[in-house]
Parts: structure tokens; C-alpha cells; sequence
């Protein structure tokens, strides 16, 4: 489950999910309501990203969504697969060509959060530049 | 947090407390300042203040408005060598900047010519996800040296330091940035960038004016944009390079995104090569995007015109740079800031000494935009620097709900403005009502001492990206 809260110049991504790879799985549904619809092809992209903490691995996993979108034109629509293993995380995600009109240009580190509540729900925050 | 103390009619100081290392500073009214304090705009600047090797005071410009880290219409200058550099307080639209255009006619000659000039303006210059090709410079000529392969000496002079900063260094640039950038010369991007036709319509400072080569009634051309998805990831690159080793160097703050180190650092070091590449890539950026509009100048309205078009000047506003104050080097971070030189300052074309570097503020979409000088105040206050917008109000989102993009367009059309964008979803985000009031804003940098009012210019047509 996510939602975005709307501040004056970037939007602020919360998500709330039972695991951790859900987490990422919401994290690729908000990403692709921004993005729009892509009204090309099917694409299929294998992702990889590794990062040195479990926040950072949020913010590498938006980054390359980013990357794909921008310089493949690949509009991300769902997950096929989603793998957390150690500090890496791997995934194959389907979509469709597109270029959409509006780009999110950064992921920031502000708020920035992602982790296991007392509850076991696992909660993560991050704020885009767009 | 500490009380604002008034230090005179526009400035506000909030004194040094807790881990302030300086005071925070906000020029402003008492209207912009009951907005400013509506946001987090100034536990972000006190926030900016911790930041090791702060000198004298981190300022907030009366356009601020609540960022991510630093606030965005912020400066902060840190003692060189040791004092930190901070990639989040340039920002990820590094050398984001406007560059004015005059052609030499007024818009009155304009007048039936003026819907074509806009839509060759908009198929010429790509907007969103859009790519350019047959720009012939490679890129790392234009990441070390910015337009100097493709623009003539005269437009060289009329860009800030030149559109080149020293200390360039492409391997310092991503592969991954590389790839962003490729095919990105000549593009405005999406979001608040656009190309707008405007009049002049009215002139504060005759003689400034005259300098500029501006005219009652004129027709000019405004264009805002950067350095595109290259700056955004090399940005992206060492705010979390920044992040890794910050600890090392016993440097902690509160917000992850202020991440910084050292100028010295060799993280530094690589950082500001990067940037200053970016920054090159940025006023490359713009140098294409006006010869793109000299192009279209020449296909509606003949050779003769595109020949005559001036570039007044061209501006950053979200840079980091290497500037002496009283004797001592400092680097300057604005982020949503303009430099501002008073008159008789170096490095301002020698034409515009007597008069004061020019600043291009742009307003909201269909509002007026102002041309400025700088002035001594800038240096004695501000580092050299004054406001760079209108500021946002609104976010998006509060913004659509609004007012309808179609109505939006119907409602500009009315006013004589002709508008093209790529949706009416980003027309509305960029509404009017979004935005503060830029007269306001430019009247505060005036009281201040920062800047002085040179022209008014108002839209004819906009190029929304």
C-alpha cells in the first residue's frame, strides 16, 4: 500500500507493506501511476541493484527505474519476479515503451526511511525530486 | 527554534543556537515571511548553517520555499580550503539557469508572425523525455570547455564566467550520467523549464536598459532550463558517495540529504569536477537551445532577424563557485539563487560595467518576468547573490485541483499569451496561483540592496517543457 504526500516543490513516497520485497513491489506501482501509461511495445527489463543499506536499496531501485525511463524510454508496469538476497536485489519487470511527458529527475536521501515497525510491518519513506 | 530578530526593513536573522555554526538570515517581507514560515524553509536553513566551514550567515532569498536538505532559494558560502562542499545545496538541476534573448524588433512588427514563431519554437526545441540529434561536439569537449565549440565569442562574453567553469574533469562523470545526457543537448526538460516570447514593457533604469540593449516594446526570448538528466545523476552519484564517507570525517547533521565533505576531500575534489562539468553541459544546454530559437527566428521572420538577435545575458542559479569576499576565497552555494555583481565588479562583459551584471527572474507562467542588476548590497549581504523566481506557493497537486489545465490555456489565450505544452496536466502544475507573487519578491531584493528593477517583460507565448 502506498500513498503520496504532496509537498511544495517534491512528492514524498509513504509505503506500507507485510515484507520487505513488497515494499519494492509498491514501490514500482508508484512509480509507474507517475510515469503514466506507455503506449509502445512490450518490454521486459532484469534488474539488479545493490546497495549499502536497506533505505539506499530503495533509493537505488527508484534510481534505475528512473534510468530505464529515460534513456530506454521503458515505462515500468508490473513485477514478475522480485528477489532480496543479502545487500542485492533482483528482479525481471514487465511494461511498455513509452516517453512519458513529465520525469521524476532524482530520488533524495531526505526522510528517507525503510524498515520493520514493532508490529512487523515494514514502513518505508522516500522523497522525489520531480 | 530561536526567535526571528528584524535587522532592517527586508531582513530577518534567526541567531546561531544548538548546532548552528552561523546565524540563518531570510530577506523577506512581513507577507513572504508569514509564508516562509508556513513551510520548512527555515529549519532548513538552520539546518544549512551546521554545515562545517559556514561563514557569516546561511541566507534564504525571499522566493525560498521548503526543498529537500537545503531549502530551494538558499546560499551558503563555506571557507575554502576545509570548509564542505554539499551536492544537495547545488542541487540535481545543476547550472539550472535562464538565458534572455532581444530581437530586433518590437511586437508590434511581430504581431501576425507571433502564433508561427511560437510553433516553430516548439517543434524545434524537444520538451519531456524528447532528444535532440546532430549536435556534432562531443560530449566531453562540452563537459570541459560548455559551449565554446559551438558559440560565437559575442555570446561567450554575455554568459556568466564564460559558460565554462575551470576544474572540469569528465572522468569524474558517471558512464551512467554520460548515457542521461547523450542526446540531451538542446532539450528543456519538463517541469518549471520552458522557452517564452515576451514584450518589453516597461523600463525602470534607461541607462542599464540602454546597456543591455533593451528597448521599449521590444521582443525577447527567455530560456530556462539546465543540465538535464546529467546533472541529475551526477548529483544523485555524489550526494551518496557524500553520505558513505561524511562519518569519516566526523561530520554529522540531521538531514541525510545535507550530506557533504571537505572541498580538499578527494571525494570533494571529484565532486566539484564533476559539477563544474555539469554546470558546462548546462550553458552548452542553453547555447543549443538559443540557437534553436535563432533558427526558428530566421525561418518566420527572416535571416536578417536572426542575424540581429542579442543574447543579453545568460544566468545560473543552482551552482556552486569559487569567489573571493574581503580577502578570503569562499565557495558559494546557490541553490535557487542568482549571482548579482554590482557595477565595476570582474567578470562582468565589459559593456554592462558601469551598470551591474544583469538577473533574469522569471515569473509564473503568464505573468511578467524582471531583468535586474546587481548591486553593492549583494556583496556586502548576500555573497554576490539575490532571488531567482517567483517561488513556489502551491504543490502540484493543490495546484491541479485548482484550476483545470484547458482552462488554464483558455484563460492565458484571453490574455493575448498563446501556450503550448506537452500536457494539461503539467500546464496546470505550473499555474499562476502556484506561484508567489514575483513583483513582491523582486520589490524585497530591491529594498534589500541586493538588485535594482532594469525592465519588465511580459509573455506573448510560452514553450512550456
Amino acid at each position: 500500500m502506498f500513498r503520496w504526500i504532496d509537498h511544495t516543490a517534491e512528492l514524498e513516497l509513504e509505503i506500507e507493506a507485510p515484507t520487505e520485497a513488497a515494499v519494492f513491489a509498491d514501490a514500482l506501482a508508484a512509480f509507474a501511476e507517475l510515469a503514466g501509461d506507455g503506449d509502445g511495445v512490450p518490454l521486459d527489463e532484469e534488474i539488479r541493484v545493490l546497495a549499502p543499506d536497506r533505505p539506499l536499496r530503495l533509493v537505488a531501485w527508484l534510481e534505475e527505474l528512473i534510468y530505464l525511463v529515460e534513456t530506454e524510454g521503458f515505462v515500468p508496469e508490473r513485477i514478475e519476479s522480485l528477489e532480496l538476497d543479502g545487500d542485492v536485489l533482483h528482479a525481471r519487470v514487465s511494461g511498455r515503451a513509452g516517453s512519458p511527458s513529465h520525469l521524476v529527475k532524482a530520488v533524495t536521501l531526505h526522510r528517507l526511511e525503510l524498515g520493520p515497525d514493532e508490529s512487523g510491518t515494514w514502513r518505508g519513506r522516500v522523497v522525489l525530486d520531480v | 527554534m530561536s526567535e526571528l530578530r528584524q535587522l532592517s526593513d527586508v531582513l530577518w536573522e534567526l541567531p546561531a543556537t544548538g548546532e548552528m555554526r552561523v546565524p540563518a538570515r531570510v530577506f523577506a517581507d512581513r507577507e513572504l515571511l508569514a509564508a516562509i514560515e508556513g513551510d520548512s524553509s527555515l529549519k532548513q536553513i538552520q539546518n544549512v548553517a551546521m554545515l562545517p566551514g559556514v561563514t557569516v550567515a546561511a541566507l534564504a532569498m525571499p522566493d525560498v520555499h521548503q526543498g529537500y536538505g537545503f531549502p530551494v532559494g538558499g546560499v551558503a558560502a563555506t571557507k575554502l580550503p576545509d570548509g564542505v562542499v554539499s551536492p544537495g545545496g547545488v542541487g540535481y538541476d545543476i547550472n539550472c539557469g535562464v538565458r534572455l534573448l532581444a530581437l530586433p524588433l518590437t511586437s508590434a512588427e511581430l504581431d501576425g508572425r507571433r502564433d508561427s514563431l511560437v510553433h516553430e519554437l516548439s517543434r524545434s526545441i524537444p520538451a519531456g523525455t524528447g532528444k535532440t540529434t546532430g549536435h556534432t561536439a562531443t560530449l566531453d569537449d562540452v563537459l570541459e570547455r560548455g559551449p565554446a565549440a559551438r558559440a560565437s565569442d559575442e555570446d561567450l562574453e554575455r554568459t556568466e564566467s564564460r559558460g565554462c567553469l575551470p576544474g572540469a574533469d569528465p572522468a569524474a562523470v558517471s558512464e551512467r550520467a554520460k548515457e542521461r545526457g547523450a542526446g540531451q543537448l538542446g532539450t528543456m526538460g519538463s517541469g518549471n523549464h520552458f522557452v517564452e516570447v515576451q514584450r518589453v514593457a516597461r523600463i525602470f533604469d534607461d541607462e542599464a536598459a540602454a546597456a543591455y540593449g533593451l528597448r521599449d516594446d521590444q521582443v525577447t526570448v527567455l530560456i530556462h532550463s539546465g543540465s538535464r538528466g546529467l546533472g541529475h545523476q551526477v548529483c544523485s552519484d555524489y550526494v551518496k558517495q557524500m553520505d558513505a564517507v561524511m562519518r569519516r570525517y566526523g561530520i554529522e547533521l540531521p538531514d541525510r540529504q545535507l550530506a557533504c565533505a571537505p572541498a580538499s576531500s578527494p571525494e570533494g575534489q571529484a565532486y566539484l569536477a564533476a559539477m563544474t562539468a555539469a554546470a558546462n553541459f548546462a550553458w552548452a544546454n542553453r547555447q543549443a537551445i538559443a540557437d534553436s530559437v535563432r533558427a526558428a527566428v530566421a525561418r518566420v521572420l527572416g535571416r536578417e532577424s536572426a542575424d540581429g538577435t542579442q543574447q543579453v545575458y545568460d544566468v545560473a542559479h543552482n551552482v556552486a563557485k569559487v569567489e573571493r569576499y574581503d580577502d578570503r576565497e569562499v565557495l558559494v552555494h546557490r541553490k535557487g539563487a542568482t549571482r548579482a555583481f554590482p557595477a565595476g565588479w570582474g567578470e562582468i562583459p565589459a559593456a554592462y560595467r558601469d551598470v551591474g551584471q544583469p538577473v533574469f527572474i522569471p515569473g509564473s507562467m503568464g505573468t511578467s518576468s524582471f531583468v535586474l542588476a546587481g548591486e553593492p548590497g549583494s556583496l556586502e549581504l548576500s555573497f554576490g547573490s539575490t532571488c531567482h523566481g517567483a517561488g513556489r506557493r502551491l504543490s502540484r497537486t493543490s495546484a491541479k485541483k485548482q484550476v483545470s489545465g484547458a482552462d488554464l490555456r483558455r484563460e492565458l489565450e484571453a490574455q493575448g499569451i498563446v501556450v503550448r505544452s506537452p500536457s494539461n496536466k503539467g500546464l496546470a502544475e505550473e499555474a499562476p496561483l502556484a506561484y508567489k507573487d514575483v513583483e513582491r519578491v523582486v520589490d524585497v531584493v530591491e529594498r534589500a540592496g541586493l538588485s535594482r528593477r532594469v525592465a519588465q517583460l511580459t509573455p506573448v507565448g510560452v514553450v512550456k517543457g
